[in-house]
């Protein structure tokens, strides 16, 4: 069942990086040879209810461009140099199986994306008005004023706009 | 900020020790004051800001929802030899939340940090790695 999956998936990837699409570097791991392990490019990866709606949130609302899908399996995203990777929450992924003890990757939690954007109160008038979520309101900080918007399955994509002069 | 920073973030429990953890553990060096309420750190392109309970970030949701570590939502390594990677890292002492899996695209593993935060290691399928 998921071998044509996995060819799918790998030569559409194969093709997005050979085609040179931007925000998809393959950094040389050599690069990093004095850090300690082989780590190489570092990307986000959320767990989400339905792939299909996922994309059209992430393509629609918040400017991030589609660079492969499998189907309802899998997709990778871009937006600047942000690499999102979409998994549902059943399917063949490695991303998508329970845990030894049971457990179930799920949406959800707080760790996320920070977007930095230059008129904050004008994202937010943006997206409310094409009935984006959120979690919160504009929260005032030090280094500058933040908001949680969630996706259709309620991950958290923080927008950021850093205190002038930062 | 670079252009072409990508900034994720992740509430902790404990800064300084979050710090330690992903320089120690993981490479990641040192950006900006820190403090114990917050503290960035960076590796290439990736700018890492952990936010503790007293950030801005830690501040409770109007409905009382208060942030807190977990969750699945997490940033991912890309590695050319996952198992020498698990073997560095088991020798480290580091918490793995389930054992190597395979899927459609490749091979992956879940290691934790103090606070309970997940990091994904990640080796592309042959197809993807030949791509490279």
């Amino acid at each position: 069942m998921a071998r044509p999956i996995e060819g799918t998936a790998a030569l559409a990837l194969a093709l997005a990086l050979a085609a040179g699409v931007a925000g998809v570097k393959a950094q040389a791991p050599a690069e990093r040879a004095d850090q300690p392990g082989a780590l190489g490019v570092a990307r986000m990866r959320y767990m989400v209810g339905d792939i299909q709606s996922s994309v059209a949130f992430y393509t629609g609302k918040l400017g991030f461009r589609l660079v492969t899908q499998s189907g309802p399996f899998f997709a990778l995203l871009t937006r600047g140099d942000v690499q999102l990777l979409l998994s549902p929450v059943k399917g063949p992924g490695g991303a998508s199986q329970p845990m030894p003890n049971g457990d179930k990757p799920l949406p959800g939690g707080w760790n996320r994306i920070v977007l930095y954007v230059s008129d904050l109160d004008g994202e937010v008038a943006r997206l409310r008005g094409q009935g984006v979520r959120f979690r919160n309101d504009i929260v005032r900080g030090l280094g500058g004023d933040e908001i949680l918007v969630e996706d259709p399955s309620g991950n958290p994509i923080e927008l950021f706009q850093p205190t002038a002069g930062r | 900020m670079s252009e072409t920073q990508v900034n994720l973030r992740y509430m902790v429990t404990d800064v300084p020790a979050s710090v330690a953890w992903y320089v120690e553990t993981l490479g990641f060096t040192p950006v900006g004051p820190a403090s114990p309420a917050f503290a960035a750190v960076e590796r290439g392109p990736l700018r890492l800001l952990l936010s503790g309970a007293m950030s801005s970030a830690g501040r409770p949701m109007p409905d009382g929802r208060q942030p807190e570590p977990g969750g699945w939502a997490r940033f991912q390594f890309v590695v050319d030899d996952i198992g020498r990677e698990v073997e560095r890292l088991r020798g480290l002492g580091v918490r793995f939340r389930n054992d190597i899996v395979s899927g459609p695209g490749g091979s992956q593993i879940l290691i934790e940090d103090p606070s309970g935060n997940v990091v994904e290691i990640f080796q592309p399928a042959a197809a993807f790695q030949a791509a490279r």
